[in-house]
């Protein structure tokens, strides 16, 4: 069965926390995902997610604190929400299919979301198949 | 890079929490075939001080420069390690973790998929730490002296405190007079009231020579960071000056009456006016808002003590720290809310709190509508817990204690009145119960609603319709005066104050800890701490404690005399910028400005303004701006190395 590869930005407060927290809580989840840590979902370039794809993701998450006040940053998350909420219109020009990108608030205290989230990613992605650039996201 | 990175690779077995999930010895050999890696250990707890020897003999003896531990969440560990390195003299900022534990053996049971996935960690882990620079603390000269916004209870302690540790304290408050709420609360227990409590700790700031007091005043700008603040604050005329002896003839030819704020609306006051018996500084003040500047009040003073003409004043402070105390203001129902509005026999807690006071209007007697009520039903939650639809969700904490306080000198003062009490639910917490318990010697009486009661204001007069929640039935109970219980929302003047100090607010107004738990008195602005009700309901007791609170956390940013900032910060590349701005709008911390290098515009960060949140670089369009610790190339590094992608 194919295993997609899921990277995630997780920012440190909230994701990267609740990441830990299934950790501590030992509920377990599939193995695809690869947690970066950032300071903040804000820090977050779209670069970073072009990045990712180029060089062979199947699936990106880019995972904060909940808006509109959980951020330990003031309002990092609402930059990353603009941010993304443009890029994903791109995605389509991009060759890359609306469900192999994610923009997720989970809290320190969610694992069970940030299990969620993982499982319906890893699902959807596989249905999808290998990430196979259409246009010119893969460099040549 | 000047040297050739030579990192040290560290899998912690975490006793069987790592090695019984993931083959240890597979990632160690693993990690020796990446690049740059020149030696590759694992040890059964390598936070442990064997395990940190390992660390610290093989930077020696290899000249590691760039250390990677595969072992436990960065939040567990971090700060160790860095110590590890910082102990034999290698920047502690080239370190790199990967967290095998938490986001790895523990949540995957498969052996196999586990040891693979630790091995992708370590690749990532060391392809960031082949890039890491060493980075260094900044510190700055801390000014001793802090400045205090609000001069009610918990503002007046923080000042007390920080002066009594020899910081200069610039006490700020807007309105004429120090004492805040609590000068306008009833009896408290132990038989004090809340003007005395005020009162003394007004004696003992006036006589202390480190705290500087400002009444009508406000904070109009801020700049700078922890340890070093440019205030501006705006001194408004009081029009009265010290020449005062509080004679009071200027208040008798002032033709202008207003409702009394001090008073809840109870009673009227002059445009020329003593805020409160007791209120400090003991002058007249003339409030501009209503004054005609007919001159009467002038004419009248023998001692030249007005000054109708006055200016306002800006006074520009340096100060290392800033306490937000500016409170809260009693919630106030909405006409024909419990009747309120409607009938001059309904009135809210705070109103009743005057009426009890020796010093309030009708000097301590109980008169309600002219004269006193043979029967009261005060109606708790008034405005609070959701239980009307324009109420505020959260709990207002003081009311229940406040409401039992009040009953027990309602019954001693006046045994005969008929007392009582309908509730939802009621509290009142720690040492407060027992005046639940001698409320109910009084025989004060309590009526249990799930529907909140109807006030029914008819012809005759007030009844009280409610179903009582134990025996099930529909009553009616007739009443002189209903007193509705109110509690606290955020002040609704408050908006100025929060966009120049860049406080946030949660979504029911108060100001926001930046961690509940963790930093339970500070701001999410570095610099600047929160007291008293400002950040949430809270009783007299409580807010002098956060004022203590507060004042000994700033003690602990501003007695060494140097701050120090996180060296995880934005920085920018000057001759990349191009001077667009973006950094500049997204900032939330106001760190970066635009400053002149060699003719140009470019982008600038106060490194001890900014947090670290690296949301500069990722707008920046040119990649001018980087984020310590978290460089695009850094990040890029990760993502190519998990990815597979290329080579790393």
């Amino acid at each position: 069965m194919f295993e997609p590869k899921i990277v995630v930005f997780a920012c440190n407060w909230c994701t990267y926390a609740a990441v830990d927290l299934a950790g501590t809580s030992r509920i377990s989840y599939p193995p695809n995902v690869r947690v970066i840590r950032v300071m903040c979902s804000g820090r977050v370039d779209p670069q970073f997610v072009l990045e990712a794809f180029k060089n062979g993701a199947d699936g990106v998450i880019v995972a904060g604190c909940h808006p509109p006040v959980d951020c330990h940053y003031t309002n990092g998350n609402i930059k990353a929400l603009r941010r993304f909420t443009l890029f994903r219109r791109l995605l389509n020009d991009l060759g890359i299919e609306q469900e192999r990108f994610r923009l997720e608030w989970i809290s320190a205290s969610e694992a069970d979301k940030w299990v969620k989230v993982v499982s319906e990613m890893v699902e959807d992605v596989r249905k999808l198949g290998p990430f196979k650039p259409k246009l010119g996201v893969k460099e040549v | 890079m000047s040297e050739e990175p030579r990192i040290g690779v560290y899998v912690c077995h975490c006793g069987l929490n790592i090695a019984a999930t993931v083959d240890v010895k597979a990632v160690v050999e693993y990690a020796k075939s990446l690049p740059n890696v020149i030696i590759s250990r694992d040890y059964v707890f390598m936070c442990s001080t064997p395990g940190q020897d390992l660390i610290r003999d093989d930077i020696k003896n290899y000249k590691l420069n760039r250390i990677v531990v595969a072992a436990c969440s960065p939040s567990m560990h971090e700060p160790t390690f860095r110590a590890t390195l910082e102990s034999v003299n290698l920047n502690k900022y080239l370190l790199e973790m990967a967290n095998i534990r938490e986001h790895c053996s523990w949540v995957h049971s498969d052996k196999k998929v586990a040891t693979e996935k630790a091995k992708d960690l370590v690749r990532m882990a060391v392809a960031k730490a082949r890039l890491l620079e060493p980075l260094e603390e900044q510190e700055y000269v801390a000014q001793q002296s802090v400045l205090v916004l609000g001069g009610g209870v918990a503002g007046m302690r923080a000042s007390l405190d920080l002066a009594s540790w020899g910081f200069d304290v610039y006490l700020i408050e807007k309105s004429p007079t120090l004492g805040g709420r609590t000068a306008l609360t009833g009896w408290l227990r132990h038989d004090r009231r809340g003007a005395e409590v005020v009162k003394a700790m007004i004696k003992e700031i006036a006589r202390n020579g480190k705290i500087h007091v400002f009444t009508n005043s406000e904070l109009i700008d801020l700049s700078g960071f922890p340890g070093n603040f440019a205030a501006k604050i705006k001194i408004n005329p009081r029009y009265v000056n010290e020449r005062c002896t509080l004679c009071g003839e200027c208040e008798l030819e002032c033709p202008v009456e207003v409702l009394n704020e001090y008073e809840y609306g109870l009673n009227r006051r002059k445009a020329i006016y003593i805020p409160f018996r007791n209120s400090y500084p003991q002058f007249y003040v003339i409030d501009p808002r209503v004054c005609v500047k007919c001159g009467e009040c002038v004419k009248a003073c023998r001692y030249n003590a007005i000054n109708l003409n006055e200016k306002e004043a800006t006074l520009d402070l340096k100060v290392g720290a800033i306490i937000i105390a500016t409170g809260y203001d009693p919630y106030r129902p909405v006409r024909g809310e419990y009747g309120y509005g409607l009938h001059e026999n309904i009135v809210t807690l705070f109103q009743l709190e005057r009426l009890l006071d020796p010093e309030g209007p009708t000097h301590g007697e109980l008169i309600i509508g002219g004269k006193v009520p043979k029967s009261i039903a005060f109606i708790l939650c008034v405005g609070s817990r959701g239980t009307t639809p324009n109420a505020k969700s959260y709990c207002s904490r003081m009311c229940c204690t406040s409401t039992l306080m009040n009953t027990i000198k309602i019954k001693e003062r006046y045994p005969e009145t008929d007392v009582f009490v309908f509730y939802k639910d009621i509290t009142t917490y720690g040492n407060d119960e027992s005046l639940y318990e001698e409320a109910g010697g009084k025989l004060v009486k309590f009526v249990k609603f799930e529907e909140v009661p109807v006030v029914d204001v008819g012809p005759e007069g007030l009844y009280i319709d409610v179903k009582e929640v134990t025996i099930q039935e529909d009553i009616r109970i007739p009443v002189d005066a209903v007193i509705l219980s109110t509690g606290m929302v955020p002040r609704r003047d408050q908006s100025d104050m929060l966009s120049v100090t860049r406080a946030s607010c949660s979504p029911d107004g108060f100001i926001r800890e930046a961690h509940l738990k963790l930093r339970p008195v500070e701001a999410p602005s570095a610099g600047i701490y929160l007291a008293g009700a400002v950040a949430g309901p809270k009783n007299i007791i409580e807010s002098i404690r956060m004022g203590s609170a507060a004042a000994s956390k700033v003690a602990t940013l501003l007695s060494q005399g140097k701050v120090k900032a996180e060296p995880l910060v934005a920085r920018v590349n000057e001759e990349r910028c191009s001077g667009c701005k973006v950094c500049v709008g997204v900032c939330p911390y106001r760190a970066i400005s635009m400053i002149e290098v060699n003719g140009r515009s470019v982008a600038h960060v106060e490194s001890a303004l900014c947090m670290g949140c690296g949301t500069c670089s990722a707008a920046c369009p040119s990649g001018a701006m980087q984020h310590l610790g978290f460089k695009d190339n850094q990040i890029v590094a990760q993502v190519v190395a998990v990815t597979g992608g290329g080579s790393v």
